[in-house]
């Protein structure tokens, strides 16, 4: 027996400690540890609600977006306002431009890796490998010249002894099992997925003033100038530039990542049994089309044990069911107290002790929906979505299932998306809907400026009396909600349920395991000292802590830890 | 509006780190020391870049040269500035990654380097930090290095031939985080 420690900065705030416990092959008991913000209403109780999202999007650095966008939805839904329809749409374009950017990160700089072995790639048939590239796709990008360019520049990597972003790889370890054709395109593409999700960041850069940190939200709307006359403002000059970068990005999204994402599930089909952990599912519903934000593009709902007929559809922000199911749990967490409560009274009193496996050992604290852990990320987007019947969902849904059972030894159904293959699988599909949805945003924003609107801001304004908000988002990694309670234009109470507390959740107070403890139970793990699967596990839900600091770790310190039991 | 030069200026100097976290601002507030009392030529892009995990590789993907200015975990005094060459940094293989967040200056140098668009020099000044306590605003002695660490990228980038000139007017660094109240919106 053997417990794994994976504590990539120990002694630094902001990162994921992952305990496990392994016997026989696989894990028998695990824990999820965390630094997660807290105290942010130390920071934002008694400043302006106007600008808690300048605050809110140095939340953290990778989805400095969703925050901005969360906290100005909090407060409008605070003080029951609409905004201008050109207001929605450069917001939902921004969310799904960042989304995209994101969804390729992951896919191919985050997590390809724990899959593919570089190694192998110096032994591949470039012809060959262009040929099963070809065979997956149209896209231009997979030429035998290329292939053959991308295996120089890895073996001149490889045999340089400086290995560089390779040196960190679990490499020839029994669980790699891509033949190194597959391993070549993977880099192939890789490589060029740079350039994508530059161009899916600039149109977050154009609309949003900068990137990262944007500067045109406001409380209200946006703060761009639209006018289609003007060199200036929003103009039919940026609003085609804008088209041409999405339309870009749109190819590489349908054409490669989501062909690669099913062809690596097909040879990897024995991950559709691994790592199912908590199959309770929770997605917002994002992408409003009307000022009041009561219509939508993409629905949300819950799914509880895994049972898609009994989908139950969350309306939107306002909805009672939503509003009132959520709470927080700081059992396990390092606060003070037990039990829970609902965010809008929730309090934030450090109550540090060292790691205790059976009491308290994490910052971030447990939180539940009707009283139960909940999934969130692509998988629970796609499930709910499926389940209520969304069109688009369902199609790309299909397609993936019918590509990856060509590939698979077995076909695969929709049931077997609860898994750790099914997440990275999902947040592709997640990707191919919204590189649609990119272009009928943009489609609602060009007319309805084309008519003549061009207003973007409604001025809000503040009652004497205290009003309670939430702001919530179908972010990237999942659910995200803002809670915020403000009187006479102050804030007095701040709360964030960002999607990493649900997925990387404690235990709670009735001992009930979040979803990365329950998704690494069994998990297999062929050498203790190398713990791949448990990583490929972990990634499969794109952690994100959503408070990192930044110092960097000149003395190079031990990551990953395995103790004799 | 649109940040396209920012984008092609061949020198980047970039801020890394938290500016809600006490000493972690320190880049980020150095960026913001260095505009409010120099003026630079368009080949140099000065960056706010907070705490981009792996998507430092934007900020770096075809410069020349880039500057970073961070925290780093060394042993040391906290104050103390630290300067790292582009091959050093090399040699420090980066770990395995749990959370896109964990910072990836090596990584993300790699990356741009195997894609053949990585700077051909990189220099990353370093401060170790005191406290990085919530909303707590920077420690004096971290407060105190940011002008050194201004001076140095300042003295770098002359030997670029980009040196910028002192503004004869200096303006307080614009660290809208410190601001105790806020400046409000008019509307577009």
């Amino acid at each position: 027996m053997a417990r794994i420690t994976i504590d990539p900065i120990t002694r630094i705030e902001g990162h994921l400690r992952i305990d496990a416990v392994v016997e026989g092959g696989e894990v028998q008991k695990a824990w999820a540890s965390c630094s997660m913000w807290r105290g942010i209403e130390t920071i934002l109780r008694g400043r302006d609600p106007r600008e808690a999202w300048l605050f809110t999007q140095r939340f953290c650095g990778v989805c400095t977006t969703v925050h901005a966008m969360a906290s100005v939805r909090a407060v409008e839904d605070a003080l029951g306002m609409e905004i201008p329809p050109n207001a929605q749409y450069i917001r939902n374009l921004i969310l799904i431009a960042h989304a995209l950017h994101d969804h390729i990160v992951h896919f191919y700089h985050l997590s390809a890796l724990d899959w593919v072995d570089v190694t192998t790639i110096p032994q591949a048939d470039p012809a060959k490998a262009s040929a099963v590239a070809e065979s997956l796709s149209e896209w231009p990008g997979n030429s035998r010249p290329e292939m053959t360019r991308v295996q120089n520049k890895v073996a001149g990597v490889l045999t340089s002894g400086q290995l560089g972003i390779f040196a960190n790889g679990y490499w020839g370890h029994p669980a790699m099992k891509l033949s190194p054709e597959v391993n070549l395109l993977a880099l192939a593409h890789y490589l060029q997925a740079l350039d994508f999700q530059r161009k899916a960041n600039q149109v977050v850069g154009i609309l949003g003033g900068k990137t990262p940190h944007i500067q045109n939200l406001a409380v209200g709307g946006v703060m761009n100038a639209i006018n289609l006359d003007s060199l200036a403002a929003l103009n039919m000059d940026r609003l085609y530039m804008i088209k041409d970068l999405l339309d870009e990005v749109v190819l590489f999204v349908q054409q490669v990542y989501f062909p690669d994402a099913c062809a690596i599930a097909g040879f990897y089909a024995e991950w559709f049994d691994i790592g199912a952990g908590v199959q309770n599912y929770l997605a917002v519903p994002d992408l409003p089309l009307n000022p009041a934000s009561t219509t939508f593009d993409l629905p949300g709902g819950t799914i509880f044990d895994g049972n898609l007929d009994g989908v139950r559809r969350i309306s939107g922000a306002r909805d009672e069911y939503f509003r009132k199911g959520v709470v927080e749990d700081v059992t396990h967490a390092w606060y003070e107290g037990r039990g829970s409560q609902h965010p809008w009274k929730g309090e934030t009193d450090p109550d540090y002790t060292d790691f205790q496996d059976e009491a308290k050992y994490s910052w971030v604290k447990a939180p539940r929906f009707d009283g139960k852990p909940m999934q969130v990320g692509p998988l629970s987007n796609v499930l709910v979505a499926y389940a209520l019947q969304h069109e688009l969902t369902r199609q790309w849904t299909d397609r993936a299932l019918a590509r990856v059972s060509a590939i698979a030894p077995h076909p695969i159904t929709i049931d077997k998306l609860q898994s750790t293959m099914g997440r990275y699988l999902a947040r592709a599909i997640r990707a191919a809907v919204l590189a649609d949805l990119a272009l009928r945003h943009w489609e609602l924003l060009a007319n309805n400026i084309t008519t003549g609107d061009a207003r973007s801001f409604q001025a809000p304004e503040f009652p004497k009396d205290a009003v309670e908000g939430v702001g919530v988002h179908e972010a990237p990694r999942g659910t995200l909600s803002h809670w915020v309670v403000a009187q006479d234009g102050v804030l007095s109470n701040y709360q964030a349920v960002v999607p990493t507390t649900w997925n990387a959740s404690p235990r709670d107070e009735y001992d009930v395991p979040g979803p990365y403890e329950a998704s690494l139970l069994k998990n297999p793990v062929a050498n203790p000292e190398k713990p791949l699967e448990i990583l490929r596990t972990v990634h499969s839900f794109d952690p994100c802590m959503a408070c990192a600091c930044h110092t960097l770790d000149v003395e190079g310190r031990t990551i990953a830890t395995v103790q004799v039991l | 509006m649109i940040p396209a030069t920012e984008a092609v200026a061949p020198i980047a100097v970039i801020g890394l780190g938290n500016v809600l976290l006490g000493d972690d601002g320190f880049g980020p507030f150095v960026v913001e020391l260095l505009r409010a009392r120099w003026k630079f030529p368009a080949t140099v892009a000065l960056v706010d870049a907070g705490t981009p995990g792996l998507d430092l590789v934007t900020h770096l993907d075809g410069r020349e040269v880039a500057i970073l200015v961070d925290t780093v975990a060394a042993t040391g005094a906290a104050g103390e500035l630290r300067r790292y060459r582009g091959e050093e940094l090399r040699r420090m293989p980066p770990k395995p990654r749990v959370s896109p967040h964990d910072p990836a200056v090596q990584e993300a140098l790699g990356i741009t380097e195997l894609a053949g668009r990585g700077p051909r020099e990189v220099l990353l000044l370093g401060v170790i930090p005191e406290s990085r306590e919530l909303g707590a605003g920077m420690t004096h002695s971290v407060r105190a290095a940011a002008a050194v660490a201004a001076a140095l990228v300042v003295r770098e980038l002359a030997s670029y031939g980009a040196a910028p000139l002192l503004r004869p007017e200096p303006g307080d660094p614009d660290a809208w985080w410190r601001r105790e109240r806020y400046r409000g919106t008019s509307g577009p």
